[in-house]
């Protein structure tokens, strides 16, 4: 099993505000990772910050194998599009969209990456059978679309490049439970190959049994993540 | 007896006072009560904010002056009030008259700007307008330069209404660059103009207020200082608007959180477009001031070159206050008129310094102090983000809420011990605990062993015989009497010395991830 | 009073074509980098620089010339791009800083072009040939004829590259929200030198082409610059399509006033119209087209 990311000793927060103490996390290819934890104990900010969007982090981030971390102060999002040309997918909270585009060039722009792009049609084609609502609505500019309905494109953009490791916050965030349990199970039918998913939720309940580990983010800290420590020693057992 | 001024700010300001209390009391002297009875004639403004307290430790009364600011300003107006006419040269008191003039429009520009948060492009459009009109009055009707002035402001007003419609509806850089245009529009009309002086590039022979018989020296020095009294009154609005009831309902309204202040009932777009209106008045006023002293206009007051310029002026000074726009007119002044000698290089100096401004300083000159210390205290905190992890220092703002401030060093010690202890676990050491099972060890690990020992109890794991001789597990104490202890986790061991080798890797690890 | 249609349509073409030109590239830099590049006009100045570098040394060869007035007005585009937005993006007060630093980019920069080539204008070597046609009955010089042909075509070409083309979609997602862009690898700096690069071949193309009314000289870009600010405005800063009626419509009212009532109330007609524009919409005719920077 090789490893996707792995994070260790990552501090990380905005201005004078630290988020995040000494986080030690690792996830395995073909593992899908929930996140738990309040409102405000660093869930997205822990996302953010491996998409290099914090104000400022220290510590050590390996994207398959690669250092994507280090410390930084230097403005947020400078680096993030390199980081997202080595495999990494965020979809954030609040979804970042481009609201004047159609919903076909959001999955365009999710191809974006070099051999991506190439490819771009016949994975639109795959991401309408992961999301057939969206079929429809190819035309249609996004800042038309009701909540649910930019979540999917959200989500569909992101899965649209050749990412290993798909960050998602908050799936759930602001949709009727019915649509919410629906993009959660398309998101568990996504094929993840040689990657990882990692999921944001505040719920528990509605990751419980879907996800291979769960773990806590709890001011700041993660808890229970039994394995993300395994990796320090094993080599000793 | 002397007057003691002890700089109380400067000590708040110091780095070491977070989380401590100032326990000593300040007690109030009498000794402020007569500098308050000092009033500016019809208003309730004292000239100097002083307070006197007596010192808490001496007991000596003492006198600190809040705001030194007004100092500051009579200072420096006394210096360039001084130094152009008894230093200077002919060109030079020719510069600083210019540099008077500009710096009365740069000051008004800044209410426009700084208080009305209006960014119009058109200040000097408004004063061109006003210097045309009344050069073609006095021109034509022979008006007097005390006339030109009276009427200036009306001038300035008229135009002010003009262009202050579109300033109901567009906002931020959409009205700017409209009066960008407006002021290009200006220039090609009276360029186009044959009653405006288009064909000798500008409208001259108007009235001027220095007098014919005088030396050329003893004009200049009028004209300095009529410029220089102009500059006086341009301040004087400057405070009576922003100081006053219209800068306080606009400083409830900066821009972007307008809403709040309209909760509040306060009508901030009036406000706007009334300080909008008044400083076009004043900018009519200055321009009928710049006919009579030019004699005239030219059109050059309505090109980018002359816009850049101001814009340089302010820029450099840093937007929104009153001594930046001085300070910033003074250095591009200096550049443009004072070496003249170095040709289209001194303009190439403005423009780099003012891209340098730009690049490093948010708010110009006067906005290094508090950048600076933004900066500082950024870095400072974020530090201390990196540092507060668990079992790290304590810092000191929550240093103050423990009472056994033994704990506090007892933690710190601690962290010291655990990076230091940290550095001796190598795979070797590991591999020797499992060797010498309770033989003779290295000092490394008795060290290390030792710290292991003397852990709190809560915690601490232990080892639970479920069967002796064939199976042992580790369990963690609770440090509760009562409470029984909580199995780590489901590792079952044959050996008693294998358990013990497992809680040793267990604390190992827990050394290692503290 | 006669109106000559066919004079009044080249007029309206001609001038549509030309402002066009000016205005696409700084309504794109504002909505892509949400910057006002006041520097867009020194861009022109110094492409026509190059241009006559080229025809100078090189070779007057029209296509050659024309190819060195866009190739350093790319140039001069990525020195602004470097100079003014790579530093300053992340900042605080971005938007008000940057307008200031292409300010100062400006100044310096045609006060250099004052320095080395002094302030006597210089004529370009014709880029077509002389002579012309008629247009019912209006008679165009094939200059003329280039001058909207080149534009037009280019603003097509410029139109469907953004609409097609993987940068097109990169400028587009970055016009709209910088962060998703950046979600999505788009690198923001690379991007705005590429937008900074293409809007300053488009200056340097117009400088070329217009040459013969805004000879080339140090200060030749401030009414360029201008225009293109005002018709950008009136357009609605940052749309594309917005941007091109606005020319058409600033042009036909230049070419009617220009007819009806004489060159010199040109420019108070054209505030008129814009000013009643910006009245009605604030955000100008794109206002209610598409949503755009705010």
């Amino acid at each position: 099993m090789s490893e996707v990311l792995r994070i260790e000793n990552l501090s990380a927060g905005y201005d004078a505000l630290g988020v995040l103490h000494n986080i030690d996390f690792t996830v395995q290819a073909g593992e899908r990772i929930g996140i738990i934890g309040l409102n405000g104990h660093g869930k997205s900010t822990l996302l953010r910050a491996i998409a290099g969007l914090t104000g400022w982090q220290s510590g050590s981030i390996k994207l398959n194998g690669v250092e994507i971390g280090g410390v930084r102060s230097q403005g947020p999002g400078r680096f993030t599009h390199q980081i997202v040309r080595r495999g990494l997918a965020l979809m954030p909270q609040g979804d970042a969209l481009f609201h004047g585009l159609t919903v076909a060039d959001h999955l365009d722009s999710g191809a974006y990456t070099r051999r991506a792009w190439r490819e771009r049609m016949r994975r639109r084609e795959r991401m309408l059978e992961v999301f057939p609502p969206l079929a429809k609505l190819l035309s249609v500019p996004v800042g038309r679309l009701s909540g649910g309905e930019r979540r999917m494109v959200s989500l569909a953009r992101g899965l649209m490049a050749d990412a290993s490791l798909l960050l998602i916050d908050e799936p759930s965030l602001g949709l009727a439970p019915k649509i919410s349990k629906g993009l959660i199970e398309a998101l568990m039918r996504i094929d993840l190959g040689s990657g990882a998913m990692v999921i944001a939720e505040q719920n528990l309940s509605r990751l419980e049994g879907a996800m291979t580990r769960l773990v806590t983010l709890h001011a700041g800290k993660l808890k229970g993540g039994a394995a993300a420590n395994m990796g320090l020693l094993g080599g000793h057992h | 007896m002397s007057a003691f001024i002890q700089s109380n700010k400067a000590a708040a300001e110091g780095p070491s006072l977070i989380g401590r209390r100032r326990l000593l009391p300040r007690l109030r002297s009498h000794g402020g009560a007569l500098w308050r009875r000092w009033r500016y004639p019809f208003t309730r403004r004292t000239p100097l904010l002083i307070e006197t307290a007596y010192n808490p430790k001496t007991l000596a009364a003492e006198k600190e002056i809040v705001d030194k600011r007004p100092l500051y300003w009579i200072a420096g107006l006394l210096v360039l009030l001084v130094v152009p006419p008894v230093f200077g040269d002919n060109s030079f008191l020719s510069a600083a008259t210019v540099f008077a003039i500009y710096a009365a429009i740069n000051i008004v520009w800044m209410l426009m700007i700084g208080t009305a948060g209006i960014f119009s492009l058109a200040t000097l459009a408004v004063v061109g307008a006003a210097a045309y009109t009344v050069s073609y009055i006095s021109i034509h009707t022979g008006l007097p330069w005390w006339g030109m002035i009276a009427v200036s402001p009306l001038v300035g007003l008229l135009f002010g209404v003009l262009i202050a419609i579109p300033a109901i509806r567009l906002e931020g850089f959409y009205y700017a660059l409209l009066t960008v245009g407006i002021a290009d529009l200006c220039r090609e009309f009276v360029l186009q103009t044959q009653a405006l002086g288009a064909a000798s590039y500008g409208l001259y022979g108007a009235d001027t207020y220095v007098p014919k018989g005088i030396s050329e020296r003893g004009g200049l020095l009028l004209s300095f200082y009529a410029a220089f009294v102009v500059m006086l009154a341009a301040l004087a609005l400057y405070r009576m608007v922003n100081g006053q009831r219209l800068g306080l309902l606009l400083r409830t309204a900066p821009e972007g959180q307008e809403a709040f202040a309209a909760a509040l009932g306060i009508n901030y777009r009036a406000a706007r477009i009334q300080v909008f209106l008044i400083s076009s008045a004043a900018l009519g006023a200055i321009g009928g001031f710049y006919a009579t002293y030019f004699k005239g206009a030219s059109p050059a007051l309505f090109t980018m070159d002359s816009l850049l310029l101001l814009l340089a002026m302010i820029v450099i000074g840093g937007i929104g206050t009153a001594e930046g726009a001085v300070v910033g007119t003074l250095i591009v002044v200096l550049f443009d008129r004072v070496f003249i000698g170095l040709g289209p290089v001194r303009l190439i100096i403005i423009a780099m310094i003012m891209f340098g401004t730009v690049l490093f300083l948010r708010r110009g000159l006067f906005g290094i102090a508090p950048q600076f210390r933004a900066w500082r205290d950024k870095r400072r905190s974020e530090r201390r983000a990196l540092r507060t992890g668990e079992g790290d220092d304590i810092m000191p703002e929550d240093a103050t809420q423990i009472a056994d401030k033994q704990a506090i060093y007892t933690q710190r010690f601690d962290k010291q011990l655990r990076e230091e202890l940290k550095k001796l676990v190598t795979d070797e050491l590991i591999a020797e605990h499992r060797r010498t099972d309770g033989g003779r060890r290295s000092d490394a690990l008795e060290r290390i062993l030792t710290f292991f020992r003397r852990a709190e109890v809560a915690g601490k794991y232990a080892i639970l015989a479920e069967k002796p001789f064939a199976a042992y597990r580790i369990v963690a104490l609770s440090g509760k009497r009562g409470m029984p202890p909580r199995l780590v986790d489901d590792q079952v061991f044959a050996t008693q010395e294998e358990a013990q080798h497992g809680v040793f890797l267990k604390r190992i690890r827990d050394l290692l991830d503290s | 009073m006669h109106i000559d249609f066919y004079y009044l349509a080249v007029t309206t073409v001609t001038l549509a074509s030309i402002y066009g030109l000016l205005a696409v590239g700084i309504s794109i830099i504002w909505s892509s980098l949400g910057m006002i590049n006041m520097a867009h006009g020194f861009t022109f100045a110094v492409s026509g620089y190059g241009a006559w570098l080229v025809a100078q040394n090189i070779s007057t060869n029209g296509v050659v010339v024309l190819a060195g007035g866009v190739l350093t007005g790319m140039l001069s585009g990525a020195v602004i791009g470097g100079l003014a937005f790579v530093p300053l993006y992340d900042k605080p007060n971005f938007a008000v800083r940057s307008l200031i630093a292409t300010l100062a980019i400006a100044l310096f920069g045609s006060q250099c072009l004052l320095w080395a080539f002094g302030p006597r204008v210089k004529a370009l070597p014709p880029i077509f040939p002389t002579g012309g046609f008629k247009f019912g009955t209006a008679s165009v010089s094939y200059d003329r004829l280039g001058a909207i042909v080149c534009s037009i075509v280019l603003l097509l070409a410029m139109l469907a590259w953004m609409k097609r083309s993987r940068r097109g979609l990169e400028i587009r997602a970055m016009m709209q929200n910088p962060e998703g862009a950046a979600l999505v690898g788009v690198g923001l700096r690379s991007t705005a030198i590429a937008v900074m690069m293409v809007t300053g071949g488009l200056a340097g193309l117009a400088a070329v082409l217009l040459s013969r009314t805004y000879f080339v000289s140090p200060f030749a870009g401030a009414i360029p610059l201008v225009k293109g600010i005002i018709v950008a405005l009136a357009g609605g800063l940052g749309s594309l399509a917005g941007a091109l009626i606005a020319a058409a419509l600033l042009g036909l009212v230049e070419a009617l006033t220009a007819v009806g009532l004489g060159g010199r109330f040109v420019l108070i007609t054209q505030f008129l119209v814009i000013i009643i524009i910006l009245l009605i919409r604030p955000r100008g005719i794109a206002g209610m087209l598409e949503r755009t920077r705010e």
